[in-house]
């Protein structure tokens, strides 16, 4: 080939309009020729630097370059690096290659420098490398390893890692049959098998945990994953991973064991547990609160608030409580609440709300924490009513032990008054009638020591056997015994007891409580009006009240109240004595749990209410 | 030999009543000697009496337990009552409780009248001190 003999124009021409940044320099480096490409690339668009050195060039330091224009001038063609700030502040790279410039007679005469702009080589360069090792870093630190399969060949190749954790030396040659030994016998072999067949044969991908025991017997969790790589429609190998997962599922392990824990923990406690989330839903609680609630399982639980399980009074009330905590963000501490469980019953609780934060300190959730009281409750009722009962006893001991005193005391004075006065009388008839009244005196005490032996075996007998006892024909038996009387007073009886009214009571005790209180109406009947007595009976809470009530003289409770159902001395020999009868009517009512009170009014006349269990 | 007018005797124990009788007759002379068997009993003859112009007892002999109205609860209401005569009130009681001597201080010292306590048994009674007493109070 042939080219017509160029002008200098041309040259100048050719050269200006090549694509690859060229010039030409002469042989002291100056610049003769250089194509627009250069110029831009060197800033030297602007000024004339044509004629001028290059190491004067704005970019160029002369240091980096006239060394090798140097070797090149010698007729070594030379490639150096270089680089430089353009005046964007852009960082550029260029490779140049210095061509020696030779003359018709193989004179070297100039240099050819052209310059590559090799910036985003390096760039990739770095990146390349960069990648490399982040990824070696990364297969380091993850532990994965990486695998390869050529079926044309056989062959199977592990990475570094893939070996390492096989815990086999670098130089360790794997087949496929050794590779899938490793795996744990049985169902784990099987299904690497099974995979790496598909992968072959159908082109599955599969990613699959797996247990296996390395070279050194230690046993460890991996993920293995393959791929096929298919070529014109033929699998031609199988790339994949091997990631070691031993620690992450011994840490997942142990943290399932926790929560194993912690379910058997909170399902097992007797305390009902249950977590809230900002909107008072639930979306944790153990056994016993679903329990209380009468659901099978959590399930039924997650999710809800307190409106679905109850009623709007209660559900508010809690509502209220539970914000109060979130926003004070203070945790309120085994408080006593009533709540309704599954049945509606209502269960004495000791409740204790506590706000969630998480590591921020913000508050995401409300726990709660219950405890069924209800048989402390009980217990602790049952104990009060001891101690009640107690009290009572003791104050009724006190009381009879003062009576027994009182009693006994005033009879010995009587006996030795009349005592004293016998020796100082002289006279017979006198003498005759103190033995007499000593007589007496000796009766009254018998008397009051049969009464107040009365009155200790109704106390010692509290718990004798009590019946249901139809209180009309209770009422009939009394009014029948006291016929006569009645009849003698012109009494009238209403009985006003619906039939089948019971009664839980001693017979005996019942008998002697209606009898005494019909007398009592009998000895303080109104002298100007024939006596009545009427009988009414009302259930009232577990208990039957019968009220005797009776249209006599009536009394001053205010004055007399308190000794209505006391004991006192009797008059042996008047009727008109109130003397023990009420004191033993009361204490029996009290033997049998019950209560007995009066109403009256002085002149109109007196109810006596008789309180017993039905 | 002294001479007192109305004597009551308010207890509810038939023998005591006996008892302070016979010592009556036994040291003095009295017209009129009357027996209640509770406090409201005497009350209601005292109150008939000041309104019908009947003789007021100079002397009463009183128990304290009694049903219906018992020794203090008369002491209480016979303070209501104003009239002229200071009358002595002889407190009889088989009780030994040191309660009963602290009551009956405290009504003493509120009492217009002069109030002695004795415990049973009583075998006599001084009615010349008891009213020689009422007299220099």
């Amino acid at each position: 080939m042939s080219l017509p003999a160029m002008t200098l124009t041309t040259v100048n021409n050719l050269v200006k309009q090549l694509p690859i940044p060229t010039a030409l320099l002469d042989a002291d480096f100056k610049l003769v020729h250089a194509s627009h490409s250069w110029l831009e690339h060197f800033d030297c668009t602007k000024g004339q630097y044509f004629g001028k050195c290059i190491s004067q060039l704005p970019q160029f330091i002369e240091s980096q370059v006239l060394a090798q224009l140097k070797f090149c001038m010698e007729g070594t063609p030379q490639k150096l690096l270089f680089d430089t700030q353009t005046s964007n502040t852009q960082y550029k790279n260029y490779q140049f290659t210095c061509t020696p410039l030779y003359n018709e007679n193989e004179n070297i005469i100039g240099i050819i420098l052209q310059a590559e702009d090799i910036s985003h080589y390096l760039e990739n360069e770095v990146r390349f490398e960069k990648l490399e090792n982040l990824l070696k870093d990364q297969s380091e630190m993850s532990k994965v390893g990486t695998w390869e399969y050529h079926i044309a060949t056989q062959e199977l190749s592990w990475s570094k890692m893939t070996k390492k954790i096989h815990d086999v030396p670098e130089n360790y040659q794997p087949n496929v049959d050794t590779a899938i030994d490793f795996y744990t016998c049985g169902h784990e072999r099987n299904t690497i098998a099974m995979f790496f067949h598909n992968g072959m044969t159908k082109g599955q991908s599969w990613t699959t945990k797996s247990k296996m025991k390395t070279a050194k017997g230690k046993e460890k969790w991996v993920i293995s994953s393959g791929k096929p790589i298919i070529r014109d429609n033929k699998i031609i190998r199988l790339v994949g991973t091997f990631q070691d997962i031993t620690e992450q599922e011994k840490a997942e392990q142990q943290i399932r064991e926790r929560e194993q824990i912690l379910h058997t923990l909170i399902d097992n406690i007797p305390l009902n547990i249950y977590i809230k989330d900002l909107n008072l839903k639930k979306i944790l609680v153990n056994k016993a609160e679903c329990d209380f609630l009468g659901v099978p399982n959590a399930q039924e639980l997650l999710g809800k608030s307190d409106d679905d399980f109850f009623d709007k009074e209660m559900a508010t009330k809690l509502r209220d409580e539970d914000l109060e905590v979130i926003f004070s963000e203070k945790p309120i501490f085994s408080q006593e609440r009533i709540l309704p469980n599954k049945t509606g019953k209502e269960i004495p609780m000791l409740v204790s709300k506590i706000p969630l934060k998480n590591l921020g300190g913000q508050i995401y959730a409300l726990l709660g924490i219950g405890m069924d009281i209800s048989s402390l409750k009980e217990k602790e009722n049952q104990l009060r009513k001891l101690i009640n009962v107690t009290s009572e006893q003791n104050k009724k001991l006190i009381n009879f032990a003062h009576i027994v005193s009182h009693n006994l005391r005033s009879h010995t004075a009587n006996f030795s008054m009349l005592l004293e006065f016998l020796m100082q009388e002289k006279d017979d008839t006198e003498k005759e009638q103190l033995v007499t009244m000593l007589s007496q005196a000796a009766q009254n005490l018998m008397e009051t020591l049969e009464n107040l032996n009365i009155v200790v075996d109704i106390n010692a007998n509290t718990d004798m056997e009590q019946e249901h006892l139809d209180l009309s024909k209770k009422i009939q038996q009394s009014v029948r015994v006291l016929d006569a009387y009645l009849k003698q007073k012109r009494a009238k009886i209403i009985t006003n007891i619906p039939p089948g009214t019971t009664i839980k009571a001693a017979p005996a005790y019942l008998d002697n409580i209606i009898l005494n209180i019909l007398k009592n109406a009998m000895i303080y009947s109104h002298p100007d009006r024939p006596p009545v007595i009427t009988l009414n009976a009302k259930k009232e809470g577990g208990t039957t009240v019968l009220s005797i009530q009776d249209n006599g003289l009536g009394i001053d409770l205010d004055k007399y109240g308190k000794k209505l159902f006391g004991m006192y001395k009797t008059f042996h020999n008047n009727k008109d004595s109130r003397g023990i009868g009420l004191f033993i009517v009361k204490t029996q009512v009290e033997a049998m749990g019950g209560t007995i009170d009066a109403q009256s009014q002085v002149g109109v006349g007196s109810t006596f209410n008789i309180r017993l269990h039905d | 030999m002294i001479n007192i007018n109305t004597i009551y005797i308010v207890d509810d124990d038939a023998i005591t009543t006996f008892g302070i009788k016979k010592l009556i007759h036994k040291s003095i002379r009295c017209e009129t000697v009357m027996e209640f068997e509770n406090g409201e009993q005497a009350m209601r003859r005292i109150k008939e009496n000041l309104s019908k112009g009947g003789p007021i007892p100079d002397l009463i002999f009183l128990d304290i337990n009694m049903p219906i109205m018992d020794g203090w609860q008369f002491l209480d209401e016979f303070q209501k009552i104003t009239f002229d005569k200071k009358i002595v009130i002889n407190i009889i009681t088989s009780s030994i409780d040191q309660a009963d001597v602290d009551t009956w201080e405290s009504y003493k010292k509120k009492i217009p009248h002069y109030l002695n306590y004795s415990i049973k048994p009583i075998f006599s009674i001084d009615f010349k001190e008891l009213l020689a007493a009422n007299m220099a109070n």
